[in-house]
């Protein structure tokens, strides 16, 4: 595995691979501790046998289960049934908990999130038979990974996908770099937009990044941003190139995002109090 | 001009108990701070960026506001101050949130945040030395306890020995607001090493007091929010503490602050609500200025949901403000399940909003674009993140059993005051305040506005989209009940996630009962708020985000939300339930 932007390589951990539901997750904890994320990858069929004969596959799905049932196609449905599994156990590894106690639903804009619990943010990709999970405690974190031979022609989508200041630095640059180059980029918008939530709701050209240092920039060139963003690229399996936006909000969060120590035990108990007053 | 308090009230002026005199109260505010986006304004949206950029209080506008009485919005009217009820002090306030949340907390609000300590438990003495401290332009802070899951501002806390003559204060924390120019520190201290309910007792200090080489005066702490608010650290050692200055008895500083806490919440919600209502006015001008053709079709579910969710905002908070005066026992658990939703609400709006101003988003120190960026940091700061949603989920857990088994489907709805714009209502009572128990009033009221609405279920128009949403959430409370009927009553079982998630799903669905009743009750001066689009709209998205199945709304819902939206944008008027008017 190679770093190809080390910009936020001290602030985003570098994505660790997970062969199913025996996955050694402590890697994630420990992943958690170090970077306050983590980001894992795995394949589709590395989760086929807990997919086939996992028991408790419907309430580990939750209100995923209908879609899962619906959807003929099985690879498709495997593809779905994998991706949903790792995002819970990865979850479940960073909330210190079982993943069948997680509630996995979605905002308007479709992004995934774990319900009830906001010590921790989560984003998901796929992308042939990857997928990659990233999992955040300092704020929203986006995932995107494409297969890193995947052909974009220069000419025809520089113009969607580019700011100027992008193609400025870009133009120079041999077909095979420039095509990788834009690639990259591509991922790297992908992940942030998935960060806000938004999807490609946000245009391409509407943002940048430096090529050289990786920084959030607006489409004139100029920072957007004051270093709570860190992104990261990185190739995957030998064969995708996946990157990751994380933001910071700046809180220094608690590095307990365990789920089972997140209610204050003062308040619990002097609401309980006066409940067993009320209740005798 | 000289400023005074008789500017924000004038002599001889009925004294305000209404939403007028609020919003007369406001309007001079308004007037006082100017056009925001003229970049000569001293107290203009360029200069609040500039200082928020700088990392300095606008020296200025707090100059300002100290000559507009701002003191006085935070003192009981009963103590000589204006105070007299929490939805009225929020409407008062917004127009210095609507610039500067950070201005709004660090010059600010955090002093009533504080002395409700005291309004809450105070003795006579202490009451009216707090009022004449804060009616004089002085100001508090607090010393947090630390709370679970504690981020910087909720880490760490103090602790004090009792002695003969009263306490010895012990411990650090790095990150307080004003800590370092308050005139009264509100320490919420550890005076049992055991955890629990009556582990905290509230201790008044005052810093000129504090004898030398007991305090400790930390550095300053820049975090990415709220960069103009002073924040930084105090190290007390053996620091002697008179008696007197218990607040309360001893042992009652987690009761006082679930009481405290409550009207915090619920003035945040009302307040930072404003805020976003500026970056969606930016949005608006993004995609109208120089365009003489109708809003680009992308742009409208954007705008129109935003739009939605600020009116739904309000209504929550609205609500909650007016039951901290009229069901003071009760309103303890709206108060959670408001805080809960309002701040989470309102960070996906602002990243939606982030889609329609495109790079404009980045131009930071802009007037017209930018209050996103600014806001993005400081919202996270005024709502605390996880640790603020947990504080609230703490009060909630507990309670959904006794309510599925004994409120929900069975109790009377609230009072219709509760809704009605312009009720006469009663003052605000810290002491009043509940913090467990006494019922779910806001479960009734969705119960209600549900069976009302029945008759329209299932016909075509916004209102059949509104009876249907109704009945979603009362179904989604139904499910509710038969999973929290199940719940142990205490222990460490509740703190299970899969009991955690249910917080969840439940203050989305008293969230929503807030907008059904402040639909319900608009007396019809309003066509657009008396129109069910906006409700229905706002619901389906609150439906949205609990997984519930949405009917298909008519066509007509996002346009009607995007027409006033832009009236409002054009005619300059707020983005809440209120649409009052801006300085021009």
């Amino acid at each position: 595995m190679t770093t190809v932007i080390p910009g936020g390589a001290d602030r985003i951990s570098t994505p660790l691979h997970v062969s199913g539901p025996d996955a050694p997750w402590h890697r994630v904890r420990e992943s958690m501790d170090r970077y306050g994320n983590a980001v894992v990858h795995t394949t589709w069929g590395e989760w086929l046998t807990a997919a086939v004969t996992e028991p408790s596959l419907r309430p580990l799905l939750g209100r995923d289960w209908p879609r899962y049932r619906r959807t003929a196609d099985p690879t498709v449905r495997y593809r779905f049934v994998a991706s949903r599994l790792a995002t819970k156990y990865t979850a479940a590894a960073a909330l210190h908990t079982d993943p069948v106690e997680l509630d996995l639903a979605y905002k308007i804009g479709g992004r995934p999130y774990l319900r009830g619990l906001d010590q921790i943010d989560v984003s998901l990709t796929h992308t042939d038979d990857l997928i990659a999970v990233g999992v955040s405690r300092d704020g929203r974190i986006g995932v995107d990974a494409e297969p890193a031979d995947r052909r974009m022609s220069y000419d025809l989508l520089s113009g969607h996908v580019l700011t100027p200041a992008e193609r400025a630095d870009l133009d120079p640059l041999d077909d095979a770099d420039r095509t990788a180059a834009m690639l990259r980029l591509w991922t790297l918008k992908e992940a942030y937009t998935k960060a806000l939530g938004q999807g490609l709701r946000l245009g391409f050209t509407e943002f940048g990044f430096g090529v050289g240092s990786g920084d959030l920039l607006a489409p004139d060139g100029r920072p957007a941003a004051r270093g709570e963003w860190s992104f990261a690229t990185h190739r995957v399996l030998g064969r995708y190139m996946l990157s990751v936006a994380r933001h910071d909000a700046g809180l220094d969060t608690s590095r307990d995002t365990a789920a089972r120590t997140m209610l204050d035990e003062g308040f619990m108990g002097a609401v309980t109090e006066l409940l067993d007053v009320d209740r005798y | 001009m000289t400023i005074t308090a008789e500017i924000i009230h004038p002599p001889g002026a009925p004294f305000g108990r209404t939403e007028a005199d609020a919003h007369a109260r406001a309007a001079r505010l308004e007037a006082l701070l100017g056009d925001p986006y003229d970049p000569a304004n001293p107290h203009g949206l360029q200069a609040l960026f500039a200082a928020d950029d700088r990392g300095e209080p606008p020296a200025a506008t707090e100059t300002l506001l100290a000559g507009a009485g701002f003191g006085a919005e935070l003192v009981p009217a009963a103590h000589g101050g204006l105070l007299t009820r929490a939805d009225l002090l929020a409407r008062a306030l917004r127009p210095v949130f609507r610039r500067d949340v950070a201005l709004g907390f660090g010059y600010g609000i955090t002093s009533l945040f504080a002395a409700g300590a005291v309004w809450t438990s105070g003795t006579a003495r202490q009451r009216q030395d707090v009022a004449d401290l804060l009616l004089n332009g002085g100001r508090a802070t607090i010393l947090h306890h630390e709370l679970a899951h504690a981020n910087a501002i909720l880490r760490h806390e103090f602790s004090a020995r009792r002695t003969a003559d009263g306490y010895r204060l012990d411990g650090r924390k790095d990150v307080i607001i004003n800590a370092a120019r308050a005139d009264l520190q509100v320490v919420y201290a550890r005076t049992d090493a055991a955890r629990g309910p009556r582990s905290h007792s509230v201790l008044l200090l005052d810093p000129d007091r504090a004898g030398s080489g007991h305090v400790q005066r930390l550095p300053r702490v820049a975090l990415p929010g709220m960069r103009g608010a002073l924040f930084s650290g105090l190290e007390f050692t053996d620091c002697p503490v008179p008696a007197e200055a218990l607040v309360g008895a001893e042992g009652d500083g987690v009761g006082v602050a679930l009481r405290v806490f409550q009207v915090n919440r619920s003035v945040i919600c009302g307040v930072v609500t404003s805020a976003v209502g500026t970056v969606l006015h930016s949005a608006v001008r993004a995609v109208t200025e120089g365009r003489t053709a109708p809003v680009a079709k992308r742009w409208h579910k954007p705008l129109a949901g935003v739009f939605a969710d600020l009116l739904a905002c309000d209504a929550m908070a609205t609500v909650v403000l007016r039951a901290l005066s009229l069901l003071p026992t009760q309103a303890h658990v709206y108060a959670a399940a408001v805080k809960y939703v309002v701040p989470d609400l309102l960070r996906e709006d602002l990243e939606e909003l982030a889609t329609v101003l495109g790079a404009r988003g980045y131009d930071h120190a802009s007037p017209v674009y930018g209050a996103l960026d600014k806001l993005v940091r400081d919202l996270p700061v005024a709502g605390l993140g996880h640790a603020g949603s947990a504080s609230c989920q703490a009060v909630l857990v507990p309670q959904l059993r006794g309510l599925a088994e004994r409120s929900w489907f069975a109790e009377e709805e609230p009072p219709p005051q509760l809704f009605r714009s312009g009720s006469e209502l009663p003052d605000l009572d810290y002491g009043l305040l509940g913090i467990a128990g006494g019922g779910d009033f806001m479960a009734a009221s969705l119960v209600g506005s549900a069976d009302r609405l029945a008759p329209a279920r299932g016909t075509s128009g916004t209102l059949g989209a509104l009876a249907d949403l109704a009945e979603a959430f009362r179904t989604e409370l139904r499910a509710l009940r038969e999973q929290c009927r199940r719940l142990p009553t205490s222990g460490a079982a509740l703190t299970d996630p899969a009991v955690v998630v249910l917080s969840d799903r439940y203050a989305g669905v008293v969230g929503a009962a807030g907008v059904l009743g402040i639909w319900e009750h608009q007396d019809g001066s309003d066509p657009f708020l008396a129109d069910p689009a906006w409700a229905v709209l706002a619901l389906s998205r609150l439906a949205g985000r609990l997984g519930i199945p949405v009917p298909d709304l008519p066509d007509s819902v996002h346009a009607q939300l995007l027409d006033e939206l832009v009236r409002r944008h054009r005619d300059g008027l707020s983005c809440d339930l209120d649409a009052v008017s801006h300085a021009p």
